[in-house]
């Protein structure tokens, strides 16, 4: 009954097996149905079609809204009143072991806090249009993880591994769920970092290739000119193209006649078509042109300061409204303030504060957001001490990140830290946890989704992780 | 019916018959030899350790169980954990590791334990006639099957393979025909294919040592070097960045690439090769050229991935440990020894504390420079001993320098320091002034009647480019700083003046402002989010001047650029309050401007806090109450009423002036505590930024001259090559077992051995050395069990496109069993004998009937074997990343092949390297061999990913051939594709000697290897006018559409 979660997916295929299904990309249906073999789409599974869930799931997707540089939670959604009280004092206890830079003493917060909504939830003056959603939102104020350095806490966050090279937990999600949409990546990244770990990031390691991350564009390159690799030249005309691609199929046809029955090369076939559907499909949902109006300004795309990050998310809501599974968009390497918090942290929260509040006021008038489990957070936290004059250093112990949509409890604020903000003390929720309980709003069971490789099976949450069921609504 | 019966009885259900048998009698003939051979390695007394803490060798230890409780429940089989186990029935725990036990082996033991688990006559079942792992026994030559098919067996890997076939029933494949077969041996031995004349040559030499020539060809090749490297450098996880958190360059690691390159043409012998990797440092040299041949192939330890910015610094250091220890294993011997960092192997004999036996190896080697933010990896200098030591002494004369020059400056910030906590009262009157001033805003006058407005270019002296650019540094070549403008300025009366710039450009710190040689405003420091910060357009209004009547000199300065601006104005001041810059207000309370900020930036954050010392001060004129005051230094205020902010001041600085008498002595807290204010490290008196300005012009001389030395002395520092690399470490030490993997939690010390499973253990190690050379001359014994069976295997892989051991890295129980091991243990007898040669091998593997046979389908044999596991015919594989690459450029005559090594990588070593995938930073479409392309970890060459070049985090000898959308996206809008399709086609046209039918032939002979039909190239043809139809006549465009169909086709992709 305990089956292994990898084996049941792929019916008992094996990994060479697997391998050669990736055959089909994208996708195998089309390539079932050309060869007119209803049994070959039974025993053949797509890496990426559609598989059920464990047990019934609330979440049927991922936004992932990361805030690379790490957030100061107590300047954000973590209201500290006695760090203002005791500001300028030492910090009353031991601080880290390990730390990244040395801090003196407690630094209030620039920002006031106020209470919004039904829930009462406090938010800095940093998010005044994100603060309008709390009444949908879940914060999780006691995440804590363990590395106190960028690279180490991004591939923390993002594969529960500081050590060695894992797959991403959107490479998890997709490989345990595979994709709605045949004719798109089952993950796509919008803009990812290349540094503090880069492809590392959305890679898949030991998980086939289908299931790593697919970037759309990168750090540094405006979200408007971000493209899938390889998905256009300048050169040849679609109707040419197709022309050269019908006659490459001739030849293909024409071998496999000659060499007999062979599924890498019906695959390849098939994989000629499906990336032209891609080349389709994928440049318009990028196309965020035939958005109203209304739309445009709800995700800031008018503000110039705004524009850049709206259009990331606007995107992410395209992607996931035609089926994507988990796409993750990347406010890069901005939220690191050793220095000039207060001018940079609301540069920061100003650029992205208007598009966030947009997509989830965008996500639940379409009635999206109820099975669409948006999550937003930084690899850490900072610390309540002072770094220099005007800073704080990075700090795994304590931060804040928040949830919204599918499944979890909205207006809930969840675990405490102490009374400055440096430790989680309350309901500790570490990395680990936040996979498990991701995977299980998701409708998997972290135990059971498994990847035998090297002899040993392994999980996003490897031999760590409790699903957090206080946070489920 | 009776034969039937007994038939039954004795055939199918054996155990039934047994039944009748007494206890121990089963139990010694039946459930003893199953016990022994399928559990006991893992569940007796003697088992290191013993798995789950259960012992399957005694009753009473069955009875009483291990972890999970009794383990046999007499009598119940149903309840029993063992049966459930074996049967996979009890979730994740599956037993014994491999193969499922056979049914007829699970029906035994579940009589057993019907019968109520009887034991034998010895209670306790010994292991010694347990058959050892296979792996673990060292290979012997096999015996030579018989073979009904003698003919096909040219040599004794055909007999071993087409044993394996008959006794299957299967025949082997008719042979390729001779096209195929050097299409598939130029492939498979140096990545490119064919030539036309290399095929003709072929075809025309009927001698049976036909196919041999070409091979020998082939090996001496220097093209083989550079395709066999990549398989090595899988398995070495090679790459030219670090790429785990901080992605540095590894300028210097193509020298381990191309010492792989060379080592393989020259067919170092494998034993060699693995030694000079693990422990070339440590053997002797006969001259330099072979000294840096020894250290740059110690690189290997060197090229993973690594955590460099760790902030536990053992931490980084055992995860250095780790990397290098897995990856030798894996590489070498094909074990998995990372699990036993934390706790023994679960199901290979590797304990935890053989784990650290080995990594006290590598940490008594010398892998890192240091282990701090960011760490930096060691690199040999490869030149003569003498260089090596003027390197090193010049190197030390820098660091002297750097000494001299910090020496002074602490001695000059030491007085800064001092003069300004005399006078802490100023400090505060003067930032209560710049907190009032800040609070001013002023709009700049734009046209004001009367205003001089000057065009930026218009500066009357200066040492900039009369025109300024946006984004531009704005200096001259091998100019000196600081840069200036200076514009002299008219006015007809002594005042106040505003003064305003147009199109300030802030984002990278704006420039110094000096009036008539009075220094007036500090520049702002560089934005750090340029690229979200807005461009101040239009007029800014910088400071209020005061002019004198007639000429007035306004000098812009920055030390190390010029910021771009449009105008510059200056109007009649009419402000009724009018607000100073921070340095002027300085100058007025005969301050220092950088404390000064620093008070300011205090008074800010602190806002009042009723914890801070200055509170007093901070509530003046707020409202606020002495009584609500929190800090030790309230009480010093009892009593003290302020009259005016001057006296309050006056108070602060007698109790300061008190505070600082005592220093750390100060007894009373209130003083203390204001003391702390005064050294705190980032309080208002730490030395602020750019103090140099404020030191006394002879210093400033001074340190301006040593400033030039040192950077003189840097800029002349010899530049040696280098090579990463390892050596061994100054200190030689034995290693605690880390419980759990934890350094935090130390076991017992265990000395430096290698793997006692494979009598590791028996090997010691001199005290002072590292133990590498002696790890690597174990590794290499003949009769080491995995070390050849390892490299013998890795070759056929990449021979055959499967491993006899499939899971190539990993001969453990949880990999793969050998497919044939006759086969796989005579290969690895034989690559001794051959001296350890590898191109010995690579003639042995190809000149036999098995690697020659066609890829030819065949239903019959497919049904019975349909993955081809026992090789009934050849596979047909994909072309591998390089290949394809290689294979379109060579195709289309583009590839340059005189470009045999170094590196292409424009980066200093150990620079930053973000994002290369887009190009730019990296040619990665030059035409020279993919092996000499990047690997830049984390942001690799968008082609190598997609078609499966394995992640160079892991070592990894096994690549997958996926077939995916990305693949095809590539073949159509690749600039590969595009730009060598295009080459191809123009040299096809270039042809005179040609028609167009000819073109085609051509065109089929150079990407196939092979003839075009008749058929073939009429279609072609009509396909080619069809285009340049639709191409409006462009007869260019037309061709080259055609080669990219023909380059995209599954033909050329594929090798028969």
């Amino acid at each position: 009954m305990n089956r292994h979660w990898n084996s049941y997916l792929n019916k008992a295929l094996s990994r060479r097996e697997l391998l050669q299904v990736s055959s089909a990309g994208f996708g195998s249906l089309a390539l079932a149905g050309m060869l007119g073999q209803e049994q070959l789409r039974a025993a053949a599974p797509s890496p990426l079609s559609v598989k059920p869930p464990q047990f019934p799931a609330k979440a049927k997707r991922v936004i992932f809204l990361f805030m690379h540089g790490g957030p100061s939670q107590v300047d954000t959604f973590d209201y500290k009143p006695l760090l203002k009280r005791d500001h300028g004092k030492p910090l009353p206890f031991q601080a880290r072991k390990v730390v990244s830079s040395e801090t003196f003493n407690l630094l209030q917060s620039p920002w006031a806090f106020k209470q919004y909504g039904q829930s009462g939830a406090w938010v800095s003056d940093l998010f005044p249009e994100t603060a309008k959603m709390v009444d949908d939102m879940c914060f999780v104020k006691s995440m804590w993880g363990t590395n106190s350095r960028h690279g180490g806490a991004l591939l923390e966050l993002h594969t529960g591994s500081d050590t060695f090279v894992r797959p991403s937990m959107g490479s998890w999600i997709t490989y345990g769920l595979g994709s709605e949409n045949q004719n798109m990546p089952g993950f796509i990244t919008i803009c990812p970092t290349q540094s503090h770990g880069g492809a590392n990031n959305f890679g898949s390691a030991f998980l086939p290739a289908p299931y790593a991350g697919t970037a759309i564009g990168s750090v540094g390159i405006a979200a408007k000119d971000a493209k899938i690799p390889f998905i256009s030249n300048s050169e040849t005309p679609k109707e040419i193209q197709r022309k050269e691609i019908d006659y490459s199929q001739v030849l293909n046809r024409k071998q496999l006649e000659m060499t007999g029955p062979d599924r890498a090369l019906e695959g390849r076939i098939e994989s000629f078509e499906l990336a032209f559907r891609m080349q389709t499909e994928a440049p318009e949902l990028q196309d965020l042109s035939n958005e109203t109006e209304a739309t445009r300004k709800m995700y800031g795309l008018d503000n110039p300061i705004t524009e850049d990050f709206g259009r990331q998310c606007l995107m992410a809501r395209r992607f996931s409204e035609k089926g994507v599974r988990f796409v993750q968009v990347s406010h890069t390497y901005k939220w690191d303030q050793h220095e000039r918090l207060k001018r940079d942290h609301e540069q920061n929260a100003r650029e992205v504060d208007l598009p966030i509040a947009g997509l989830l006021k965008d996500l639940k008038s379409r009635g999206l957001l109820e099975d669409t489990l948006v999550l937003w957070g930084g690899e850490f936290g900072r610390t309540p001490t002072a770094q220099g004059s005007d800073g704080r250093d990075h700090n795994p112990e304590a931060f804040t990140m928040w949830m919204a949509g599918g499944g979890v409890k909205p207006g809930l604020s969840y675990g405490a830290t102490d009374d400055y903000g440096y430790y989680s003390v309350v309901d500790r929720v570490h990395f680990h946890d936040l996979h498990a309980t991701m995977l299980h709003l998701l409708g998997m069971d972290h135990l059971k989704l498994t990847f035998r490789q090297a002899g040993r099976d392994f999980r996003l949450t490897d031999v760590h992780g409790n699903v957090v069921k206080g946070l489920m609504a | 019916m009776l034969p039937y019966v007994l038939l039954f009885i004795l055939g199918v259900l054996p155990v039934m018959a047994q039944a009748q048998e007494d206890g121990p009698a089963f139990f010694e003939k039946s459930v003893r030899p199953l016990l022994a051979s399928k559990c006991l390695g893992c569940h007796s007394a003697t088992s290191t350790p013993i798995m789950g803490g259960l012992r399957l060798d005694a009753r009473e230890q069955v009875l009483k169980g291990g972890g999970r409780g009794a383990s046999v429940v007499p009598g119940k089989p149903a309840e029993s954990l063992l049966l459930q186990v074996v049967k996979h029935e009890a979730g994740p725990l599956k037993m014994p590791p491999g193969p499922k036990m056979k049914d007829a082996e699970v029906a035994v033991l579940a009589q057993w334990i019907q019968m109520g688990a009887p034991w034998g006559a010895t209670a306790v079942v010994s292991q010694a006639k347990q058959e050892k792992y296979w792996a673990f026994v060292p290979p012997v030559t096999p015996t030579a099957p018989d073979l009904k098919n003698k003919a096909w067996a040219r040599s004794p890997i055909d007999a071993f393979v087409l044993a394996e076939l008959e006794k299957k029933g299967l025949a082997p494949a008719k042979a390729a025909d001779k096209r195929t077969l050097i299409r598939r041996a130029s492939y498979d031995l140096i990545g490119l294919p064919p030539t036309q004349a290399e095929v003709k040559a072929f075809l025309d030499d009927s001698s049976p040592e036909a196919f041999a020539k070409v091979v020998d060809r082939l090996l001496a090749s220097p093209r083989y070097g550079e395709r066999w490297a990549r398989h090595w450098l899988d398995v070495a996880r090679y790459a030219d960045s670090n790429g785990l958190d901080e992605n540095l360059v590894y300028k210097n690691a193509f020298r381990y690439r191309d010492y792989v390159i060379a080592a393989l043409n020259k067919d170092k012998p494998f034993d060699r090769f693995l030694t000079e990797q693990i422990a070339g440092d440590l053997l002797p040299a006969s001259d330099l050229k072979q000294q840096i041949e020894h250290w740059t192939a110690t690189g290997f330890l060197t090229l993973g991935a690594k955590m460099l910015a760790e902030d536990d610094p053992m931490k980084m250091e055992m995860d250095i440990v780790d990397e290098q220890l897995d990856t030798t294993v894996r590489a070498f011997m094909g074990l998995t020894i990372g699990c036993a960092r934390c706790h023994n192997h679960k199901f290979d004999p590797i304990s935890h504390a053989d784990y650290y036996s080995m990594a006290g190896i590598f940490k008594s080697s010398k892998t890192m420079e240091h282990f701090k933010v960011v760490a930096k990896w060691h690199e040999f200098v490869l030149a003569p001993k003498e260089d090596r030591d003027k390197l090193a002494a010049h190197e030390a004369s820098i660091e002297a320098k750097r000494k001299e020059i910090g020496k002074i400056t602490k001695r000059e910030n030491d007085v800064l320091v001092k003069a300004a906590l005399q006078r802490v009262g100023a400090y505060l009157q003067a930032a209560a002034r710049v907190k009032r001033d800040d609070e001013i805003r002023v709009a700049p006058v734009e046209a004001a009647p009367g205003a001089v407005v000057r065009e930026a270019s218009s500066f009357d002296s200066g040492n900039v480019p009369r025109e300024l650019v946006k984004k531009k540094t704005n200096v001259p070549k091998d100019g000196k700083g600081p840069y200036f403008a200076e514009y002299k300025i008219d006015v007809p009366a002594a005042g106040e003046y505003q003064m305003d710039i147009l199109d300030e450009e802030k984002g990278a710190g704006t420039a110094d402002v000096w009036v008539n040689g009075v220094w007036m405003k500090r520049g702002a420091d560089p934005v750090q989010n340029r690229e979200a910060s807005p461009e101040a357009d239009g007029w800014t209004y910088v400071a209020i001047i005061p002019l004198q009547k007639g000429s007035n000199t306004i000098r812009l300065e920055h030390a190390s650029r010029f910021p771009y601006f449009a105008k510059l104005l200056v109007a009649k001041n009419t402000l009724t309050v009018t607000p100073k810059t921070v340095v002027q207000i300085a100058t007025q309370f005969g301050v220092n401007p950088g404390f000064l900020e620093q008070m300011v930036d205090y008074l800010k954050r602190s806002d009042g806090a009723v914890a801070s010392p200055l509170y007093a001060w901070e509530i003046l004129g707020t409202g606020g109450k002495l009584a609500d005051w929190k800090s030790p230094v309230a009480k010093l205020f009892e009593g003290f009423t302020a009259a005016n902010p001057e006296a309050l001041a006056a108070k602060y600085q007698t109790l300061f002036l008190q505070a600082l008498e005592k220093g750390k002595d100060n007894t009373d807290p209130g003083l203390k505590t204001l003391h702390e204010l005064l050294v705190e490290k980032f309080g208002p008196f730490r030395a602020p930024e750019g103090t140099r300005r404020y030191y006394a012009a002879a210093v400033r001389t001074e340190l301006a001259g040593l400033d030039k030395q040192l950077k003189d002395l840097e800029a002349a520092t010899p530049d040696y090559p280098k090579a990463m690399g390892v050596t061994e470490n100054s200190k030689i030490e034995d290693l605690a077992i880390h419980l759990r993997g934890s350094h935090w939690t130390l076991g017992e010390k265990v000395p430096r051995r290698f793997l006692s499973a494979l009598g590791g253990d028996k090997v010691s190690i001199p005290a002072d050395h590292s133990g590498r050379l002696e790890l690597a001359q174990w590794m290499t014994r003949p009769e080491h069990p995995l070390t050849a069976r390892v490299i013998a295997n890795r070759l056929w892989r990449w021979h055959f496109g499967r491993g006899i051991v499939p899971t190539v890295d990993n001969f453990g129980r949880l990999g793969e069993r050998p497919v044939n091991q006759p086969l796989l243990d005579w290969l690895a007898v034989e690559m001794v004998k051959q001296g350890w040669s590898m191109k010995a091998m690579h003639r042995t593997m190809l000149l036999t009937s098995t690697y020659q046979m066609s890829s030819a389908f065949d239903a019959k044999a497919n049904e019975t074997d349909p993955d081809n596991t026992l090789l009934w015919r050849m596979n047909r594989r994909r072309l591998e990343a390089e290949s394809v690459r290689d294979g379109i450029m060579e195709v289309s005559g583009g590839l340059k092949t005189d470009y045999t090594g170094g590196t292409i990588l424009k980066y200093k070593d150990r620079q930053y390297v973000t994002n290369t995938s887009k190009g730019g930073d990296v040619d990665y479409d030059r035409p020279i061999r993919a092996v000499y392309v990047p690997v830049v970890r984390s942001s690799m060459y968008q082609l190598f990913s997609a078609f499966d070049l394995p992640d160079p985090a892991v070592s990894n000898g096994d690549r997958d051939a996926t077939v995916v959308a990305p693949q095809a996206l590539f073949m159509m809008n690749g600039s590969v594709m595009l730009k060598h399709s295009k080459i191809m086609a123009d040299g096809l046209l270039a042809r005179a000697d040609l028609d167009d039918a000819g073109r085609v032939r051509e065109a089929y002979e150079r990407a196939m290897s092979r003839p075009a039909t008749a058929g073939e190239v009429d279609q072609a043809l009509s396909f080619v006018a069809r285009m340049q139809e639709a191409w409006k006549g462009s007869r260019a465009s037309a061709w080259q559409s055609f080669c990219k169909s023909l380059l995209a086709s599954n033909e050329f992709i594929y090798i028969n």
